[in-house]
């Protein structure tokens, strides 16, 4: 039962709990503590916010399976099992892809990878490509692609390899207004595209995270009573963007309600 | 005037058919400074044309570029296949060491080893073969290492995302993710061959070749002669690495589309 302010909810689809990472002798996140509900009905975009060099992209390597945290643990899906590299899909900030494959060859191997075989797997890359709008550009090579044509590759090979889950390293990065909304409208679609469906956004863009998140988690690092930085990024705060209206509107971004929650996170921002 | 100014500026792209103006005017500067050199031992054009004539009709040149052409190809075959495997095999720890100790054989001098690689071969050629390949794998393996060595870690990552597994991950990211990178390096290796093949050739005279004949003229002066066989070497240098340039545009097309300055 969906309504405005309220979605519901049955069981997680990523707990991550008491994770710590010390790199080097610096701690970098301490106790990080989270949970990802499922939404019924809808795909969901989760955004982990924090100030540049916090620890955000250390996070998302352990939320990918790419790094062990010292302590703690990260499961994934509606079976809550300890998340492995591969399970979920990650599309990184400057959008790899294999530049010795075509596109349609980059989306036929990862869904190859995730177990299809060779004519099955075409079917599903061709599918792919007519969705995110690509089918003209089905036999480029990625260094043919502009920017926003190559993050659209990057999303739908990860959207075949690990089907329903995907992070998303810091994608509003150095964009202009517009192609920042071609992104945010990107990233909801493909949320909606299954009920499945989650993006998990990691990013220091506050207007972008506010726009495009459901969930919005803060990172940042506590002070001592003198205001000196205590190492080890948790996170700080939760803003549940269903509860407060803010999800799942298109003109969001014209809305006082949206204004002020940016307002919000921002005065928080500063504190960290 | 714009476009004359603006091959004198830097990174500048400029049209194929402006490249091939500066290629042409390039070219013939250099002919003309040769033409009115004031050094008078030089030989002239029309001295070194005459000589290649003479080489070729009577002193069997086709048949020594014949076996400078099959020597240098036999010993680019066996160096690539050992540098190859030696640079992809890089990736084993165990095997770092081993390719790292490979490359420092590019301070050795090939004369050095002869008496010793003499003793392991049992003919001229072979001989020769094994000269060549050790003098290119020390360079060949040395790049390719380096090409192997500098895939950044997040190509690597971004195939464990793919659900592979290690060896796949060899293959697609370090032996099919730097394949044109191999060629270039096979480029550059080729080239090196031709310039090892003379000394190499020297070495072991039996079966002639252009390095022998290059040492026979040199010997009686015989200074056109000497041009004539050097100007074959690099038009043979040129055909080659325009070969090996189509063959990498034909099996890595995407490999040119980065390029910023062609």
């Amino acid at each position: 039962m969906t309504t405005a302010n309220h979605v519901e909810k049955r069981g997680a689809l990523l707990t991550v709990s008491d994770v710590s990472l010390t790199l080097g002798g610096n701690i970098i996140l301490h106790g990080v503590n989270c949970q990802v509900e499922d939404f019924v009905g809808h795909g969901q975009v989760v955004g982990f916010l924090g100030p540049s060099g916090i620890g955000k992209s250390q996070f998302l390597r352990i939320l990918a399976g790419l790094n062990k945290p010292d302590t703690g643990s990260v499961l994934v899906t509606e079976k809550q099992v300890p998340v492995e590299v591969g399970m979920v899909g990650v599309v990184a900030q400057h959008y790899p892809l294999f530049e010795h494959k075509s596109v349609l060859g980059n989306l036929t191997f990862a869904a190859r990878r995730a177990g299809s075989k060779r004519a099955e797997a075409r079917e599903k890359a061709m599918a792919m490509l007519k969705r995110f709008g690509l089918t003209d550009r089905k036999d480029f090579w990625p260094a043919q692609l502009s920017g926003g044509q190559r993050q659209r590759v990057a999303i739908a090979q990860q959207l075949l390899c690990s089907e329903h889950f995907i992070l998303m390293d810091e994608p509003f990065s150095g964009l202009d207004p517009i192609v920042l909304d071609e992104v945010c409208k990107l990233i909801k679609e493909t949320a909606d595209a299954h009920e499945l469906n989650t993006i998990i956004v990691v990013t220091h863009d506050v207007d972008a995270a506010v726009a495009v998140a459901d969930t919005l988690w803060l990172m940042g690092r506590d002070h001592d009573q003198e205001g000196n930085i205590i190492p080890g990024a948790r996170i700080k705060t939760k803003y549940d963007l269903v509860e407060r209206g803010l999800a799942w509107r298109p003109d969001v971004v014209y809305t006082a309600d949206f204004s002020d929650c940016v307002r919000e996170v921002r005065k928080q921002f500063w504190s960290l | 005037m714009r476009k004359i100014l603006d091959i004198f500026m830097p990174n500048k792209t400029v049209s194929h058919k402006v490249m091939l103006s500066i290629v042409v005017v390039e070219a013939m500067a250099v002919l003309l400074v040769w033409i009115f050199s004031p050094f008078a031992f030089l030989p002239t054009p029309v001295e070194v044309f005459n000589a290649l004539g003479d080489l070729w009709v009577n002193q069997g040149l086709a048949q020594d570029l014949g076996a400078s052409l099959l020597l240098n190809l036999e010993a680019l075959f066996w160096s690539s296949i050992i540098s190859l495997g030696l640079a992809y095999l890089t990736t084993l720890p165990a095997v770092r060491p081993i390719v790292i100790a490979i490359s420092k054989g590019r301070f050795l001098g090939l004369v050095g080893l002869t008496f010793v690689f003499t003793l392991m071969t049992h003919s001229g050629h072979s001989l020769k073969v094994a000269l060549l390949v050790f003098g290119m794998t020390v360079f060949f393996v040395t790049s390719m290492a380096s090409v192997v060595a500098s895939i950044p870690k997040d190509r690597f990552d971004y195939a464990r995302t793919l659900r592979m597994n290690e060896a796949h991950i060899v293959w697609e990211v370090v032996v099919r993710g730097t394949f044109h990178e191999a060629i270039e390096s096979f480029r550059q290796n080729a080239a090196i061959g031709w310039m090892m093949l003379t000394m190499v050739e020297g070495i072991s005279r039996a079966e002639g070749g252009l390095g022998a004949m290059l040492l026979n003229q040199n010997k009686h002066l015989n200074l056109p002669a000497v041009f004539a066989v050097q100007i074959l070497i690099v038009f043979i240098g040129l055909v080659q690495d325009y070969l090996i340039g189509v063959g990498k545009n034909l099996l890595c097309p995407y490999a040119a589309l980065k390029l910023d300055r062609r």
